[in-house]
């Protein structure tokens, strides 16, 4: 190796942007946060340190806890349905003529390219009970009495928006899938077949273990991206009808800039910090032995 | 050694480029000022938004050198913008925001407020009341543009294809759902997403059970509990009028543009909104088939309840302020005083809202402005700031969030009126 590259000083030097980069985009912003939690505090005006009071509120407020459970709910639906649905479109589409998938590749991945403020108000005109598609739909169908207004009701919203959330993240889903499964060898395919294998033990004892890391990926990915849901829930519901919608970023937002608890909102924050941290540490953990025996 | 030395220089090099690169603007030689503005009008060719647009024509007519950059939202998301603008201390020269105490005072206690010379104004025929709104321990922060009152505007030709009469109770407008629905018709149209305008609505329905404005002031210095029979009931009648099916399905989702859209393409029989609507007579983005059949009438009466319908929940509503920070206060303070000059001579004229200041009738005023100045003159006793802005910005919000929980049916009137006393508590132990 280039004895340059060995020298601890230029690594040092080599590091050193990086490392300011993260201190000042994310360590002192942090700490920040974190001290702004501990105050009763409008974002102007006067400050006043609370201590943890902001915290054992936290503990208490339902709403909080509501919008955590929507975060949960989004982040099984994303895994076990989008999830499976991409994977299983993605094996499909490595089946067939490499000119027919990439068609039905860039039709799937138009909603991910779109603005997701084109998307929201797309779906929120479907979803609107006098203009919308979708009740029209279902009248013409015959079913008139099924429709109704899908995004202010509060049995249909929460479902509603995770449409709206999958239907957006579903391209993605499948670009992910279909190039981790581009990757998995031909040989190791063709071995397990002449081993006597069928298609579910091929998928689930070979190319699922294979993908392993990609997997990985794509869950940390999921369980992230339904932490920050914000702006499409911001566009549409607002978190309505009575917190019914509400997801934790979103929350965060509103409790800082509409309800101006900045100190409250900055409380939320931290433990969002904290619980993004512990399931991320966790989904590798899960996946760090089945990954290391690849 | 060496070696490390070159590279590292390399680096340097690049890097000193990168940056360089970004700050190679050529010196700006002219003069131009930017005045940044901002207020709740996105809609700068029509009413409201198209008299300040002139406003804006005139100042700069004045001052060729001044450039005026405006900044736009509906009123939710605009509240949010300046709320996180005062954050990062960065609000605009002149900004539209409202007065009362939830909201602009915060901003003067935190010192983000101009003051302005109250002499600079006297001449301008402000209706009595309306500038000292805007004055904080004798002082004068802002200057009123919009006197507000809370109307339902309704659409004639869809009454007499519904075959309804025009009501004058609630009551009325409930029996009259089903003939609405019989046309594929809302009956009423409103804000609903927001919330404030359901906050309207519920001092409004207080008012007219208990016959008393002062009740709401009285439930928040504590004189009064917002669990008392009369707020109990207001909050029931109103879920009885969401489940008479009055109100549009999507009420929860449905934001300003929305509901007027609604109603303004013949969707809905009638709007609820306060009276800066009062241009709809004049949108040209609405058929003239609809302009025709606009009319306005007072919020209706409850029967069996001690409210009039001359009782009117009035307030002043939109201000214009200067901000402390600004960098070109005294073109921010010549602008205001512009404002001040002929905002209200230009909205009256161009029938764009019920301005702060008195008014003189014109033979080319549209029907709904005549009426409006009818339920004006008629008006027994006024409301003055509706409750949910008479505390602080939390129980603002706990009332909009509450209050769109009970339209959509989700709490029972006993709950909202229990959480909402407990916020109004809350709000008044706060110093």
């Amino acid at each position: 190796m280039n004895p340059l590259f060995t020298n601890k000083k230029v690594i040092a030097l080599l590091v050193l942007p990086g490392l300011c980069i993260m201190l000042f985009a994310i360590a002192i912003p942090l700490l920040i946060s974190l001290g702004l939690s501990l105050t009763k505090f409008a974002g102007f005006g006067k400050m006043t340190f609370i201590g943890l009071d902001n915290f054992f509120r936290l503990a208490l407020d339902q709403t909080f806890w509501k919008s955590l459970y929507n975060v949960f709910v989004l982040i099984l639906v994303t895994i076990f349905f989008q999830n499976v649905l991409a994977f299983l479109i993605a094996s499909i589409l490595t089946k067939i003529t490499e000119k027919t998938s990439r068609i039905l590749r860039t039709i799937y991945f138009i909603p991910a390219i779109l603005s997701l403020v084109v998307v929201t108000k797309l779906w929120v005109n479907i979803f609107h009970p006098t203009f919308g598609l979708l009740n029209k739909l279902l009248h013409f169908m015959g079913f008139a009495d099924s429709g109704r207004a899908w995004l202010g009701d509060p049995k249909t919203a929460l479902w509603a928006v995770i449409w709206i959330m999958i239907w957006q993240g579903f391209g993605w889903a499948l670009l992910f899938f279909y190039g981790g499964l581009m990757t998995v060898p031909k040989e190791l395919e063709e071995a397990a077949i002449v081993d006597g294998a069928n298609k579910w033990h091929l998928y689930t004892n070979v190319i699922l273990p294979y993908m392993m890391p990609v997997l990985q990926s794509i869950i940390i990915i999921d369980v992230v991206s339904s932490l920050k849901q914000m702006e499409m829930i911001y566009l549409s519901t607002e978190g309505g009808p009575g917190n019914t919608t509400q997801f934790i970023a979103l929350y965060l937002y509103q409790r800082a800039f509409k309800y101006t608890e900045y100190g409250y909102g900055n409380a939320i924050s931290v433990l969002f910090v904290i619980i993004a941290v512990f399931f991320t540490l966790t989904i590798q953990r899960m996946f760090k032995k089945a990954v290391d025996q690849i | 050694m060496k070696k490390i030395i070159g590279i590292l220089s390399c680096m340097l090099l690049v890097a000193g480029m990168a940056f360089a690169g970004g700050g190679t603007d050529a010196p700006k030689t002219d003069k131009k000022i930017i005045l940044k503005m901002g207020d709740n009008l996105p809609d700068r060719k029509n009413g409201y938004g198209a008299v300040i647009e002139k406003i804006n024509a005139e100042f700069i007519a004045a001052h060729p050198n001044v450039e005026i950059v405006t900044e736009s939202y509906q009123d939710q998301p605009w509240q949010e913008k300046v709320k996180i603008y005062a954050t990062a201390n960065q609000l605009p020269d002149v900004l539209k925001y409202w007065s009362f105490s939830g909201m602009m005072k915060p901003l003067i206690d935190a010192g983000l407020v101009e003051k302005l010379n109250a002499k600079d104004f006297t001449g301008y025929g402000y209706m009595s009341g309306s500038l000292e709104g805007n004055m904080y321990d004798g002082s004068l922060y802002g200057i009123p543009v919009s006197g507000d009152m809370w109307v339902l505007y309704i659409n004639k030709s869809l009454f007499e294809k519904a075959g309804v009469a025009i009501p004058t109770s609630w009551d009325d407008i409930i029996a009259s759902a089903p003939k609405f629905k019989a046309i594929g018709v809302i009956p009423v149209s409103t804000n609903g997403k927001e919330g404030w305008p359901l906050c309207e609505l519920f001092d409004n329905v207080s008012q007219r059970i208990n016959g008393d404005f002062t009740r709401v002031n009285a439930a928040l210095v504590r004189t009064a509990k917002y669990t008392d029979p009369d707020f109990v009931s207001a909050a029931a009648y109103i879920q009885k009028i969401v489940k008479a099916g009055v109100f549009q399905e999507n009420l929860s989702t449905s934001d300003y543009g929305d509901a007027r859209n609604m109603f303004g393409q013949e969707r809905a029989a009638m709007y609820m909104m306060g009276s800066w609507e009062m241009s709809l007579a004049t949108d040209a983005n609405f058929s003239e088939n609809f302009r025709k059949s606009l009319d306005v009438i007072k919020f209706p009466v409850i029967k069996g309840g001690k409210g009039s319908a001359d009782d009117l929940l009035a307030w002043f509503g939109g201000n214009y302020f200067i901000s402390s920070t600004s960098k070109n206060k005294t073109l921010a303070n010549e602008y205001v005083k512009l404002l001040g000059k002929r905002f209200g001579t230009l909205a009256w004229e161009t029938q764009a809202c019920f301005p702060a200041q008195k008014v003189t009738p014109l033979p080319t005023d549209s029907l709904v402005s005549k009426k409006l100045l009818q339920i004006a003159a008629d008006a027994k006793t006024t409301s003055g700031t509706p409750g949910l802005d008479r505390s602080d910005n939390v129980f603002k919000e706990d009332h909009q969030e509450l209050i769109r929980q009970l339209c959509a049916l989700m709490i029972t009137p006993e709950a909202f009126a229990k959480a909402l006393d407990a916020s109004a508590d809350r709000a008044s132990k706060v110093k």
